[in-house]
């Protein structure tokens, strides 16, 4: 018993105040967009870390980040270049990206060629020159620009075991010296497990591209990093003037709060649509609207957006078929005004089509842009434009990432309105091409349906979750009101899902839109 | 493309004229202009290894042999200084001497600003010689760009 009674004494909170507090350890910014919540918030400060992969994959451009981010005169960073790619060539094209300061050279960053004492001297001279040029300067930051050219040096010479000791020796002084070190080589994976830097490393950043058909992705692996909690996995990174962009691939949304909102019913801007779906769209749903090509699913989507900019919530358009100007000259035929709350910046409208984009770098604009205007509504027109705009290589990624994004955005409060073209069959009624139904709480199908000699338009709800709604196949027009859903006919048919619906009424009432009469 | 221009060759002509009057009480008999490359030797082979300067000097001086008849007497060591000109320097003119100099050094800058750009170029020239102050922009200003050795 008072064994029990010394050990709760132990665990008391007075004595767990008197412990000794834990070491806070510091995170450094890397400078790349997207890549600090990839690292789970930075590179831990002192650590020994290696920036893997094979050529052109962006490890030289990362590591000048790294430096142009975080050098000062006080806190210097040291490149030393090896035998990889010289350092009047590194400058000449490092200094096209929009991060390099030239006003840090010379005194915040300084660049020293070990080439020489590489190629004329051994290991322990390469050593000696990196603690004379550390213990003068005392950098923040050290980068050896490629290791690999170093460790070729004790293959040639006198071997792993002179490796493993000039590896260690280096990481403790550096560690010592309270640098943060970037050793910058080619290797390839299956070099892990032999290889001895990558057991003292503790970070390791593995940067790759991928090869598929006719395109080429980057990707970037986080395969350890000590002490901190990074997000696994394979994320697309991206190299423009800025430098290295990271994507991750949980777009950023891994630990964030879902915020559930109220079931407030919001209008799609066509009254007789809104009954249909038992009131309107609820905030927070995400809405698949199908149906093949001139059906009217942009005219939906452009009324669906002027309605929210109408009520005072901001939308985005995210489309990659038609061009902005054709939205925004429909909306006109309308009589809605998409131009002002573009002006005012309660709306965007992004135009994404090139046909190399990654679907994580696509979701991120429009995550951006949803955070610059305070979104409420989105648009995504249309999912297949989407999908096609994707180097083929994401194509396998596509749904699982549409998924991650749109659970997100809706817990987030974000009504979604996508459209999907489906080809219509005279035989049955599908929703897409492929299951997509767990994207999305609510679908709506728009098909043709060959009437008394017309090839009209027609209506259904299909599915809306969390609430009831019509089950009636209405016919609709599209005029210079947009799309208005049509009174409840009198005509009775069978069979319109079908699109070769049969009369099974009387012929009472004219055509919704004037018949040729000659 | 002719790196040597005149913009290049006045900033090359002040930066030896600069050098030469501060090295007045210097014990030194070596021509003004190798002693610039000698100042500028530790400099660049930090940056680029010394047989990155080698190259680099090596390629200036046989773009000012062209030019400069008395140049082809001059190669460039090992381990990058200038020699060759000792022994020939009384037969040459010394105003030939001079020109020569300063169409080499500035065939060498001209190099390394088409390589990484006048500005980092200048800020290399700056860290050597950091009470010589120059206008980032333009090679051809004058000595009012220049402070007190």
């Amino acid at each position: 018993m008072k064994k029990q009674n010394d050990a709760a004494t132990r665990r008391s909170p007075k004595n767990a105040l008197s412990q000794p507090a834990k070491v806070t350890i510091r995170k450094m910014p890397t400078g790349a967009r997207g890549l600090d919540d990839i690292l789970g918030g930075g590179i831990p400060e002192f650590s020994i870390n290696i920036i893997a992969g094979t050529l052109g994959c962006g490890k030289t451009t990362l590591a000048h980040q790294i430096v142009f981010a975080n050098a000062t005169e006080k806190k210097p960073a040291l490149y030393f270049t090896v035998l990889g790619e010289p350092a009047m060539k590194m400058l000449r094209y490092q200094q096209q990206y929009s991060f390099f300061d030239e006003s840090k050279l010379g005194k915040a960053i300084r660049f020293i060629s070990l080439a020489d004492v590489v190629l004329e001297q051994d290991l322990n001279a390469v050593f000696d020159e990196i603690t004379k040029q550390v213990t003068a300067a005392n950098p923040g930051i050290v980068v050896v620009d490629s290791f690999r050219a170093v460790g070729r040096k004790a293959i040639g010479g006198a071997g792993g075991l002179e490796m493993q000791s000039f590896i260690q020796r280096l990481a403790q002084f550096l560690t010592s010296w309270e640098a943060t070190t970037f050793l910058v080589g080619e290797y390839v994976q299956e070099e892990i497990r032999d290889n001895p830097l990558f057991t003292i490393a503790d970070g390791l950043f593995w940067l790759l591209q991928l090869v598929e058909r006719n395109s080429v992705v980057r990707k970037l692996q986080i395969i350890k990093l000590r002490g901190q909690d990074s997000v696994p996995g394979l994320h697309t990174i991206r190299i423009s003037d800025g430098g290295l962009q990271a994507f991750s691939r949980t777009l950023g949304f891994a630990g964030k709060k879902v915020n559930p909102t109220g079931r407030r019913r919001l209008s799609v801007g066509i009254p007789e649509l809104d009954k249909m779906m038992g009131g309107g769209i609820h905030e927070g749903d995400s809405l698949l609207l199908a149906g093949p090509s001139g059906t009217g699913k942009s005219a939906i989507a452009t009324q669906f957006i002027a309605e929210g900019l109408r009520n005072g919530e901001p939308g985005i358009m995210a489309i990659f078929e038609e061009r902005p100007e054709g939205y925004t000259d429909r909306a006109d035929s309308f009589g809605l005004n998409l131009k002002t709350p573009q002006q005012k910046g309660k709306l965007e409208i992004l135009y994404l089509r090139p046909l190399d984009l990654s679907v994580d770098e696509t979701m991120q604009e429009i995550l951006n842009a949803i955070e610059r205007v305070g979104a409420k509504r989105l648009v995504i027109d249309s999912l297949v434009g989407f999908e096609m705009a994707l180097a083929p290589g994401f194509r396998e990624d596509f749904r699982e990432s549409l998924y991650r994004m749109i659970v997100a955005l809706t817990g987030a409060g974000v009504t979604i309105l996508s459209t999907v073209e489906v080809e219509d069959t005279f035989t049955a009624l599908s929703f897409s091409h492929y299951t997509i139904s767990f994207l999305t709480d609510d679908i709506i199908r728009l098909r043709y349906v060959e009437i008394d000699g017309q090839l009209r338009k027609v209506i259904v709800v299909i599915k809306m979750r969390g609430g009831n709604h019509s089950k009636d196949i209405r016919e609709y027009v599209i005029t210079e009101k947009g799309v208005v859903v049509i009174h409840p006919r009198q005509t009775d048919y069978i069979r319109l899902t079908t699109g070769l619906p049969e009369r099974i009424g009387q012929r009472e009432e004219a055509a919704p839109e004037p018949k040729a009469t000659k | 493309m002719r790196r040597a221009n005149p913009k290049m060759r006045d900033f090359a002509r002040r930066l030896i004229a600069y050098e030469t009057r501060g090295n007045k009480s210097s014990e030194t008999k070596k021509p003004a202009v190798f002693h610039v490359f000698e100042k500028l030797r530790p400099q660049l082979a930090t940056l680029m290894g010394s047989t990155g300067f080698h190259a680099l000097l090596s390629r200036a001086l046989a773009l000012a042999n062209a030019e400069v008849p008395w140049l082809p007497a001059v190669h460039v060591k090992a381990d990058g200084s200038l020699e060759g000109l000792n022994d020939r320097e009384a037969q040459v003119d010394p105003e030939e001497i001079a020109e020569g100099r300063v169409i080499l050094l500035a065939q060498l800058l001209g190099l390394l600003a088409a390589f990484i750009g006048e500005n980092l170029t200048l800020r290399l020239v700056c860290e050597v010689w950091p009470k010589l102050s120059f206008n980032a922009l333009d090679f051809g200003k004058g000595d009012k760009n220049e402070k007190a050795k």
